[in-house]
């Protein structure tokens, strides 16, 4: 009798959780109610972004892409809305999620390439955006960035900055993307400093920092004293072992020397996904949508650089940096982006 | 006639039983789940709506959680055919994958073959290519004894990388990051094709598909002699030996039918949904929820495709969920506690013990009076 | 690798194999202890995630990488009674457990993650283990481990009870061996090798928790359990033949072979070696199999 007793008593705290568990939130609206006015001058506008499999918290593309969206978001009052991937097929049902939710959906990441095409077809009356990739519908609205131009600037920093005239680069899962990174950064160490050799590895995953900082260590050992990253969650490790061994790092996406405990990250290739996304809401805001554009950020545009928060580059490597730029900005300078152009790629004198 | 209804009464209860359990157990992870929402600060009613409506809400909805519900149905199935023959094929992810590619280029390598041939080649070289990566698998176990689960397990991380491979060199599309499009004469019919209901939804017919490989896995594990001697291999395989049943024939046969399954789901992937492979940075993980799937369904192809059901509205709630603020973890949560349940008997078990000491007691208590 | 002595790569290679062996030796003992005693352990995976994740959270808490120390084994040796509990007194299938294990402990540290730092992806940096000479101090404890398990599993009482209960449970239970009890304390043991397996990433090789940068080791553990035949010396072997894949993929740089051959190299040595040299692996032969008492 007790022991069906003890099952009944459970069974009503349960219920009884459960129903305390929807009263107590029930009850917010009411007292939220003097703030219902604000909802209404609330202006007509949402969006929001949905991220690839990698997701948020990487600390650097896809945080990168939301600070953005959260820029916009204060400036016209409106709370964006995230959806991460956690399948790639589920990139075009996402996306169809989003669009049935909000007015803007922002979609970050060239794997969500076709899928972006099929949702925009499936919703013409929304309107979208896309990093990284080039969609050509007239409701999307498409952002990408030459990465090749701001790996090269890194990679001159890079080339100068070497005593033993070796430097390395680690990239994630080989691809055309991380491609672009990996031939930029080539160029431009080849461009100030022909006799230097780079080492190139890549990890073979974008979540696996131990395997990163393996990598770093065996490539310092083989006397690279400069690192260029372009792993994701690896380059946490490359960093780590920079600040174990004696050789600097050099970050990618957002600046990341506070990654660093030791100030060991010389300086870091920066991709202003945050501009991107930006732009998108903001042009959509102010009724200036450009569907069917495609912008492509490079350093004429401030759409790529190199961010120095350790203040780890001397002046005049910085010159040097600058005067590439320019180079770069005004045509002189036409940086590979494939293997291929950079068989062909003829280092022109930075001076 | 009195006592066929009887018998029919006394198995109809059992059924019941059988049912009644795990839908206990699944209640109790949805209130678990609850407090644990409600812990963060959410309404628990909130999240539940959102995930109902984001599952089942419409026929769009429904189309897009059975997409996914075909996938678990033939990896499920997958898993549980190997488990009848007790072993643990955790390489249905490099199944699923090697599927997947060999789909795509089957799919792109063929043109001009009509619709029925073409589809029926490209099915068959997606269910072929997992069943030859599984068949390594069971002749190194029936051949030289190396255990299934460390195969499987290396298997998988080298059909991602050959995928990734084929991906960026033979099925490349110059400067993408994603293989070559299959023609439209490899594609699977779509609903949306004649309903307006599914416009919205990429269901295809390979939910139907999935359900007829239930059926024959059910029949191949019952009706025949096959499935007899795959499962007495599974029970003991030496009395099997003993009993003129060769242990290594069926143990090769069996992984190769568990990779035809696992097979055919990455060629359906490739044919019905994604018309081509994306540059992998991780597992599908579609592997892993076969496991969850299979073991939830207790290893039987009807069991398979209810539990196939309840994983897919969980995953295809969860996007909804996320929009309502809701942290994408808690579905992962609700999931774990499930399966933790479920597939334990848990609520079995302790409902057992009671009735066990009670009965004990009253033995006692008579005792005592005697 | 022209300017780069041979010494210098034999160097990498080796320092490297064993550092990329480290987390694994440990997680693989304690799959050792688990199964001897007659419990699958496919939840290592997921214990090393959350020994990884509570190594960080208490260092992060008190400061001292010790405490984190000290808290992974903890939280991986509750962990471990769950699964204890799970398949000895609930006799729920042991592979369902461990997956569940897994699942549940990615979702949830992801969770605790958000709850704790207010951001996703990864926490902040903490004080941890620094590396002394070529290793941290978690290579050093990892090697004296697998001494103290194979004299503990082949030298003392405990050990020859330990293996009685997983090859015959019945007969160490008429001879008065308390079955339950020796499972319950190998796979608790168990939780707690696997956490500090988790914390050797987390405070050893790094100073911070990243979700999913277990990254499959705790499979690969696994592996490396059957491959070294069930026998603490054979898994650390293992755990080191893997390490050694491993290392040769670093200096594998600028050589003319595909990336995706060279990343998925130790996968394919492993599988070769398994089946060349170590052939038919057969475990305890009660394991997986829960134990009833008045079973006939």
């Amino acid at each position: 009798m007790f022991k069906k007793g003890l099952v009944l008593v459970l069974a009503l705290a349960m219920i009884m959780a459960m129903f305390t568990g929807c009263a107590k939130p029930a009850q917010a609206p009411v007292e939220e109610a003097p703030e219902t006015p604000a909802e209404e001058s609330k202006p007509e506008l949402s969006f929001g972004m949905i991220t690839d499999i990698g997701g948020l918290g990487d600390k650097s593309f896809n945080d990168s892409a939301w600070e953005g969206l959260q820029k916009a978001g204060k400036e016209l009052g409106v709370e964006p809305v995230i959806l991460q991937s956690t399948k790639q097929e589920d990139y075009e049902a996402n996306i169809g999620n989003m669009a049935q939710s909000v007015d803007l959906s922002i979609a970050v990441g060239y794997l969500m390439e076709q899928a972006m095409k099929a949702g925009a077809e499936q919703y013409p009356d929304m309107k979208f955006g896309i990093i990284d990739t080039v969609v050509n519908a007239p409701n999307v609205m498409s952002v990408t960035f030459k990465e090749h131009e701001g790996s090269f600037l890194v990679g001159v920093i890079a080339g100068l900055t070497t005593k033993s005239n070796v430097v390395a680069f680690v990239g994630g899962m080989e691809g055309p993307l991380i491609e672009k990174f990996e031939v930029g950064f080539r160029a431009g160490v080849a461009s100030v400093n022909p006799n230097a050799k780079v080492l190139v590895n890549y990890t073979g995953a974008f979540d696996n920092p131990d395997k990163g900082k393996e990598i770093a260590i065996s490539q310092f050992k083989q006397k690279a004293d400069v690192i260029y990253h372009a792993s994701g969650a690896c380059g946490i490790g490359v960093i780590q072992a920079a600040d174990e061994n004696d050789f600097w790092a050099i970050g990618v996406d957002q600046d990341q020397s506070s990654v660093s405990k030791n100030n060991k990250v010389l300086c870091s290739m920066i991709k202003r996904v945050d501009v991107g996304t930006y732009t998108i809401v903001k042009s959509y805001a102010d009724n200036d949508f450009g569907g069917g554009k495609a912008i492509e950020l490079g350093l004429k545009e401030e759409g790529v650089g190199y961010g120095d928060g350790g203040n780890n580059v001397p002046a005049e490597i910085r010159a040097v940096a600058d005067k590439a730029k320019e180079l770069v900005v005004n045509g002189t300078i036409i940086v590979p982006q494939t293997r291929e152009e950079l068989e062909a790629f003829k280092p022109v004198e930075i001076k | 006639m009195e006592s066929g209804m009887n018998e029919f009464k006394e198995n109809l209860i059992k059924t019941l039983k059988e049912i009644a359990y795990p839908l206990v157990a699944i209640f109790i992870s949805v209130i678990a789940g609850g407090i644990l929402v409600y812990a963060v600060g959410k309404d628990p009613i909130v999240a539940y709506t959102a995930m109902i409506k984001g599952s089942l809400g419409d026929w769009n909805k429904f189309g897009e959680t059975l997409v996914t519900v075909t996938s678990l149905i033939l990896t499920g199935l997958s898993i549980a055919f190997a488990f009848k023959c007790n072993l643990f094929n955790i390489g249905v992810e490099g199944q699923f994958i090697m599927g997947a590619i060999a789909a795509v280029w089957a799919g792109w390598a063929f043109t001009g073959l009509p619709a029925v041939v073409h589809l029926t080649l490209t099915l068959l070289s997606g269910a072929f290519a997992g069943g030859l990566w599984a068949s390594i698998i069971g002749l190194l176990k029936a051949k030289v004894g190396s255990h299934e689960v460390i195969n499987g397990i290396m298997m998988n991380y080298i059909a991602m990388y050959t995928s990734n491979y084929l991906v960026r060199t033979l099925l490349n599309v110059p400067g993408k990051a994603y293989s070559v499009d299959i023609a439209d004469t490899a594609k699977l019919w779509r609903f949306s094709q004649a309903f307006e209901q599914f416009k919205h939804s990429r269901l295809h017919i390979g939910i139907i598909l999935s359900l007829i490989a239930a059926l024959a896995a059910y029949y191949i594990l019952n009706k025949t002699v096959r499935g007899y001697e795959i499962r007495a291999v599974g029970i003991n395989p030496h009395a099997a030996e003993y009993g003129g049943i060769s242990v290594r024939k069926n143990i090769i046969l069996s992984m190769i039918v568990s990779g035809l399954f696992a097979g055919l789901a990455g060629g359906i992937m490739t044919t019905g949904v994604q018309y081509r492979v994306n540059n992998l940075f991780g597992f599908t993980g579609y592997g892993l929820d076969g496991i969850a799937v299979s073991l939830v369904g207790n290893n039987h192809p009807i069991g398979v495709i209810l539990s196939a059901f309840l994983f897919g509205v969980l995953q295809k709630g969860g996007p909804l969920m996320q929009i309502q603020g809701i942290p994408k973890e808690v579905v992962g949560i609700i999931q774990g506690i499930i399966i933790l349940f479920v597939a334990a008997n848990f609520v079995k078990v302790v409902t057992e013990n009671i009735k066990l000491n009670r009965e004990l007691k009253k033995q006692t208590v008579k005792e005592e009076v005697e | 690798m022209e300017g780069v002595g041979m010494f210098t790569i034999l160097g990498i290679i080796v320092t490297a194999s064993i550092r990329s062996a480290t987390p694994l030796i440990f997680a693989s003992l304690g799959g050792n202890f688990s199964e001897r005693s007659g419990v699958f352990n496919i939840g290592l995976e997921g214990i090393m995630t959350v020994g990884a994740f509570s190594a960080v959270f208490f260092s992060f808490k008190t400061g001292s990488p010790w405490a984190g120390l000290l808290g992974a084994m903890i939280v991986g040796g509750l962990f471990g009674l769950l699964l204890a509990f799970m398949s000895i007194y609930i006799k729920a299938n042991q592979v369902i457990v461990g997956t569940a294990i897994n699942i549940l402990a990615a979702s949830l540290t992801t969770f605790l993650l958000v709850e704790i730092w207010g951001r996703p992806g990864q926490t902040d940096n903490v004080e941890y283990f620094k590396a002394v000479g070529p290793f941290n101090i978690f290579t050093y404890l990892a090697f004296v481990m697998v001494f103290i398990s194979y004299y503990v599993l082949y030298k003392t009482p405990f050990g020859l009870r330990v293996r009685a209960v997983g090859e015959h449970p019945r007969a160490a239970d008429t001879l008065g061996v308390n079955v339950y009890a020796i499972r319950y304390i190998c796979v608790i043991i168990s939780g707690i090798l696997a956490g500090i397996g988790g914390a050797s990433l987390s405070i050893g090789s790094m100073s911070l928790f990243k979700e999913g940068m277990v990254a499959g080791r705790g499979f690969i553990a696994l592996a490396a359990l059957i491959f070294g035949k069930w026998n603490p010396i054979g898994a650390a072997l293992a755990c080191l033949f893997f390490g050694f894949a491993v290392a040769l993929e670093t200096v594998g740089n600028n050589l003319p072979v595909p990336n995706e051959f060279l990343n998925a190299l130790p996968y394919i040595m492993t599988m070769f070696a398994v089946s060349g040299f170590v052939g038919r692996a057969v475990g305890p032969a009660a394991g997986g199999i829960p134990y009833e008492k008045g079973e006939k």
